[in-house]
């Protein structure tokens, strides 16, 4: 009967996941499939890799908050059944809500979705003390300091594109020689965030003498310079030098020469999406299991289980393996003024901001991050015209997802309090000797 | 659906540099009108001025296309208001290089074989001042994709200073021609004195509306 319990919450966090792998992938791939850099079956296909790697690899820390860091277990001791039940209404509520805002065409987001059906029902179930408003007051604040933190990061990122390539008397040679070096950085980026990992060592225990302290870092910094060689190798048997060509062509063919380095950069933005979005499917159902595992004792693991991560890691490749193509076609054409060299700058930026983040085990929106970071290479003068209405989807999202999502989720609770299901959830979980 | 799917407009560069391109195309045939004139060939100047008036209305169109197209909730690299100036400015080019045809067209003005040659000159000095302004507008595209920083943009910046010294010659050049014109005043009718003015005062017009195009061209750039 366990098993069914959790079985049913693994459906539900599976299609939430599903939710999430169809209508994000537009957001790291987009802009690669738009300028033509890249098929988009091979899109897909890189998307898929990149995205179940973050998962699991990187996503239990922000999948421990959702679990944990906004309803307080402890609060809920005596009543675990009642803490799984809220946590698949949970589940439910926001899929349904996300459900709803693609019909309306509304902007969504599928973390502020799963943070306000969180602390919803756990308002409900246990009072107003039951939630951690410090974390949930920190995971609010990270709402509007991400996008923030995207678009100074973008600007930077861009203007150092612009001094050391673009601005340059050869620029298509100016790319082909500082090309490394991006790949250099975003390899460090994605290893640093992966390797330099307490949780990693604590998991597989064999990894425990190569990965302590200091030695993890030595290993990104050796693995991303072996990337950043093997850039070197790729460009020189693909790009020849550009001498002799005048300004006006150079300028016309660094596009060209940024084309493959925007789908590199895209990779490590689905790979930062894994890390932090796999939490809002899965969050919940590692919250249930544990509960269900522990047979009414609130016990949350210390770490993740494995399974579940790569069950949201299969969820999220299944929705964009599905559906994915289909936002992306609509995505695309749209997007084509991001071209490669605005598109890295982008791209490089969103990826460290949301690992960054991941790390920090706060939930954040990567599709109000890249916003963001689109809006930076704009203030950078990098694009033609940026719709600064924009801004105002995005409080718009803030202001009306987190609230309905919490409402449905509530909504859905009071409707199984109602037909005794947390009862039936009581007596399945609890054996009979503790009730 | 998608956040970024509503971030973009129309970018209005590639607009830009064809509506250069269109003044441009204009501003080449006042050669041949001048040549025409000297020849005395009337029906080439009637054919000449179909042609400037064909490619000014096609330059008003891709104007309007522009305007329409920059709605207040873009965010764009350049000063929206340097933009618009600079787009009206250099229509005006446009249009002075058509008043020059016009003029040439209702009235069979001759020009005094003495005159014949400082007119050329004076052209000449006109168009280059406005094809060094057309051919850096041609570059908006460059300079858009440099990000209106580095090499591109100091090449540009370059260009346009040279500007106002062509224009200043220009002008003394004007001032010598009238000098010149009512020396001969006993030789010449009324009429044609004041048709000369005319067509020496649209000229002018020409390099002074590329001048100022060239201003607002390195505001644009500047920011």
């Amino acid at each position: 009967m366990t098993l069914l319990v959790i079985g049913i919450t693994a459906v539900l966090g599976l299609y939430m996941a599903w939710t999430i792998g169809a209508n994000d992938v537009a957001n790291s791939m987009g802009d690669a499939v738009g300028s033509k850099s890249i098929s988009l079956r091979n899109a897909l296909i890189l998307a898929a890799i990149f995205e179940f790697c973050g998962s699991t690899l990187v996503g239990s820390h922000v999948t421990d908050t959702v679990r944990q860091g906004i309803v307080d277990p402890n609060a809920l001791s005596s009543a675990p059944a009642v803490l799984a039940l809220g946590m698949a209404c949970a589940l439910l509520g926001s899929a349904l809500w996300l459900h709803l805002a693609t019909w309306w065409g509304m902007p969504m987001s599928t973390t502020h979705s799963i943070v306000g059906a969180v602390a919803g029902f756990g308002v409900v179930a246990a009072g107003w003390r039951a939630v951690k408003w410090g974390m949930l007051g920190q995971i609010v604040a990270s709402w509007f300091i991400s996008p923030v933190a995207g678009a100074v990061a973008a600007f930077l990122g861009f203007r150092l594109i612009v001094w050391l390539i673009l601005g340059r008397e050869r620029p298509a040679d100016s790319a082909i020689r500082v090309w490394p070096y991006i790949v250099f950085i975003v390899a460090l980026v994605v290893t640093i965030s992966t390797l330099c990992d307490k949780a990693l060592t604590e998991r597989v225990p064999a990894l425990k003498d190569c990965l302590s302290g200091r030695r993890a870092l030595i290993l990104s910094l050796f693995i991303s310079g072996l990337c950043g060689l093997g850039a070197r190798l790729f460009i020189a048997r693909h790009f020849r030098d550009y001498d002799g060509v005048s300004l006006h062509e150079q300028l016309s063919r660094v596009e060209r020469v940024f084309a493959p380095l925007v789908v590199v950069t895209s990779c490590s933005v689905s790979f930062a999406h894994g890390a932090n979005d796999v939490a809002n499917a899965i969050g919940p159902l590692a919250a249930v299991v544990d509960i269900v595992r522990g047979g009414g004792q609130i016990k949350m693991q210390v770490l993740v289980p494995m399974w579940i991560l790569v069950l949201g890691g299969c969820g999220i490749v299944l929705g964009l393996a599905t559906y994915g193509h289909k936002v992306i076609a609509t995505v695309g054409d749209k997007i084509t003024q991001l071209t490669p060299s605005r598109g890295v700058a982008a791209n490089i930026a969103t990826a460290t901001t949301v690992l960054v983040c991941s790390r920090m085990k706060l939930p954040i929106s990567t599709s109000h991050t890249i916003v963001g970071a689109i809006l930076g290479v704009g203030l950078a003068r990098g694009l033609a015209a940026v719709n600064r209405n924009v801004t105002k989807s995005i409080f718009g999202s803030w202001l009306i997802s987190v609230p309905a999502s919490a409402a449905l989720t509530i909504l859905l609770f009071l409707l199984c309090r109602l037909v005794h299901l947390d009862e039936v959830l009581r007596n399945i979980i609890v054996p009979a000797a503790l009730r | 659906m998608s956040l970024i799917s509503e971030l973009f407009g129309k970018s209005p560069f590639s607009a830009l540099v064809a509506h250069t391109k269109k003044v441009h195309e204009c501003v080449k045939l006042v050669r041949p009108l001048m040549e025409a004139c000297v020849r005395e060939d009337y029906e080439e100047i009637h054919r000449l001025q179909d042609a400037i008036s064909k490619l000014e209305y096609e330059a008003d169109q891709v104007k309007h296309e522009i305007r329409e197209h920059l709605p207040r909730r873009y965010f764009l690299p350049v000063d929206r208001e340097d933009l618009e100036r600079f787009l009206h400015c250099q229509d005006n080019i446009a249009d002075y290089a058509q008043d020059f045809a016009v003029i040439l067209l209702i009235r069979n003005t001759k020009i005094h074989p003495e005159l014949v040659e400082e007119f050329l000159a004076f052209v000449n000095q006109i168009l280059k001042v406005s094809d060094t302004l057309l051919a850096a507008g041609e570059e908006l595209d460059d300079l858009a994709e440099s990000s209106f920083g580095g090499v591109e943009a100091k090449s540009v910046l370059d260009r346009i200073s040279g500007l106002g010294e062509q224009e200043w010659m220009a002008d003394r050049m004007q001032r010598k021609i009238s000098q010149h014109i009512y020396h001969l005043e006993k030789q010449l009718d009324p009429v044609t004195i004041m048709f000369y003015e005319k067509m020496l005062h649209t000229l002018s017009e020409i390099a002074n509306a590329a001048e100022n195009t060239g201003d607002l061209l390195r505001a644009m750039i500047v920011k």
